[in-house]
């Protein structure tokens, strides 16, 4: 049974199955039609004055809805927020009309410095509430709802009121703002933090949830790296099936940043993705790239 | 101070040099410590960037090979930290950093290749410009000339260098013999560009180089002319201007008069 949603929705209709958007497969995307619904590509990518990284994303734009995944928002540091980053965003969004723009659950560096990391926030109430401003800040610059992506992370803080789960379904409703929920990050945390993924999962209000991130990561034996350089393991699928029963059919894309394989591979790697999705939800999923 | 901000304070001076407070602030595990769970942020913080830096300078990282300039990388980023929004702007440093290290200052060749690389990258990406189109200069009038400038495309870079970089450059990254090191009296112009989606490079006369520099700068045609006169006299400067011109018009360079 898919899971009734609230009404009004929050969340935009799924757009099926995506991939993230790298260079090595301009030409293989734009030479022929593979079966891919969506691309998101990474915002900062695109962030420059011109040449063949926006030639290309305006070309696959003209062929298939995009989403812009940011890395630079900073959304929890204490710094204030960028201003020339953001209109530089609004900028771009302007120019290719994304179907939505995220980012992370996360701040990336203060005092004028960034570590061009995903670097974890400590739950409390404080960060909450500053957090939930900016977001609502961010919204108004942008004009739209943002997704919110949880990171993985190897460290937690003494300092931690809340958990992480409790952090962000509450930063959603304060901020109302949406959830790109990473299955991977998940598991990582779960496993570096000794917490039931399901927890976790079962505490995301679904009717925020508007995409979902599947990747996988290398096992360090007694923790594990998100490093998005290797196919989706087994364990990443089951916890997304979960994820599939708890939030009903969702934009659903494989990141992976590194080690990046043939396109035809990750589409193969995409069809399994498809193929959970229709058993778990009991109907075929969205096949054909739609006009955003 | 709030809270967080000291949290995040002590988070990035652990990440940037190593500081230890941040320790007592986050919780390990017997399996999993303190310091290998700070030990993986810090890993990562330079890993990512030294692999910024080896895509931004690929020829260079060819040439010092994966340990030198492995170790060029991590000292790189020890004094660099990134104001930067955009990791591809990361490295921006590394070729007066090259040239006055004391480890690198000896081999002079690598601060002109990185610098050619960062020019390289700056073509590359550089905002897109229509250009100007030779139809459009035959409807100036004839008065207009003389004070007529021109506006550039944004990705026309213009590039002084010693050693015989640009080759040395192109066969690092086609795999090809490189040639020796050899290193002129005087420094060779290069002008790089970009036309369409396609990035361009060639060496410019001195005469040529003088000329173009001047009309980036704003020099108007008509003493873009007297300046040519000076230098090989009036017959042949109207020749040479309009020829250069034609050059620069053709290449993509000009997209508009002003």
């Amino acid at each position: 049974m898919r899971p009734a949603r609230p009404f009004p929705m929050l969340t935009r209709p799924p757009l099926g199955f995506g991939l993230g958007l790298r260079v090595d497969h301009y030409e293989a995307i734009l030479a022929g039609s593979p079966p891919v619904d969506w691309f998101e590509v990474l915002t900062e990518n695109y962030l420059v004055g011109g040449g063949k990284p926006l030639h290309y994303l305006t070309r696959i734009r003209e062929r298939y809805p995009v989403a812009m995944h940011g890395v630079s928002l900073s959304i929890g540091s204490s710094a204030p927020l960028d201003r020339a980053y953001l209109k530089a965003v609004r900028s771009l969004a302007d120019r290719i009309e994304p179907a939505w723009i995220s980012d992370h659950l996360c701040w990336t560096g203060i005092a004028g410095r960034n570590t061009h990391d995903l670097l974890p926030l400590p739950y409390t109430e404080e960060a909450l509430a500053h957090v939930a401003a900016r977001v609502r800040e961010v919204q108004d610059v942008l004009g739209r709802r943002i997704l919110l992506e949880n990171v993985s992370s190897y460290v937690s803080f003494h300092d931690s009121r809340l958990s992480e789960w409790e952090f962000l379904a509450e930063l959603a409703a304060r901020a109302d703002c949406l959830i790109l929920l990473d299955v991977n990050n998940i598991y990582v945390s779960a496993v570096n933090h000794g917490f039931d993924p399901l927890t976790y999962l079962h505490a995301v209000p679904a009717e925020r949830v508007q995409q979902i991130h599947l990747a996988g990561h290398e096992d360090h034996g007694d923790y594990l790296v998100d490093t998005h350089d290797h196919p989706v393991p087994d364990p990443v699928w089951r916890l997304y099936a979960a994820a599939l029963r708890h939030v009903g059919p969702v934009s659903t894309m494989i990141e992976r940043d590194d080690h990046i394989p043939p396109l035809e591979e990750l589409c193969a790697e995409l069809g399994e993705a498809r193929r959970l999705a229709a058993r778990t939800l009991g109907e075929p999923q969205r096949r054909t790239a739609l006009s955003a | 101070m709030s809270t967080l901000e000291a949290l995040q304070r002590q988070f990035q001076a652990h990440l940037l040099r190593g500081d230890p407070a941040i320790e007592a602030r986050v919780s390990g595990s017997e399996r999993v410590p303190v310091d290998t769970r700070l030990g993986i942020y810090r890993g990562a913080y330079v890993s990512r960037l030294a692999e910024a830096l080896a895509a931004n300078y690929p020829a260079l990282a060819l040439l010092l090979g994966e340990d030198e300039f492995g170790a060029l990388a991590q000292e790189y980023v020890r004094g660099h930290d990134s104001p930067f929004f955009s990791i591809r702007y990361y490295g921006d440093q590394l070729p007066q950093f090259l040239a006055t290290h004391e480890e690198y200052v000896g081999a002079p060749i690598l601060a002109e290749l990185a610098r050619w690389e960062w020019t390289m990258t700056l073509v590359f990406d550089a905002a897109d410009a229509p250009a100007l189109t030779h139809e459009h200069l035959q409807h100036i009038a004839p008065e207009r000339w003389a004070q007529l400038r021109f506006d550039w495309h944004p990705s026309v870079q213009r590039l002084g260098l010693h050693w015989n970089v640009p080759q040395t450059w192109q066969a690092l990254l086609a795999g090809a013999p490189r040639p020796a090191a050899s290193v002129a009296e005087s420094a060779t112009p290069w002008l790089l560009w970009r036309q369409g989606l396609t990035s361009y490079y060639r060496s410019v006369a001195a005469a040529e180089a003088e000329v173009l520099d001047a009309a980036r700068s704003g020099w108007p045609f008509g003493e873009l002319c007297t300046r040519l006169c000076e230098a090989v006299g009036e017959a042949e400067a109207a020749r040479q201007a309009a020829s250069l011109l034609r050059t620069w018009v053709e290449a993509g360079l000009i997209t508009a008069t002003v």
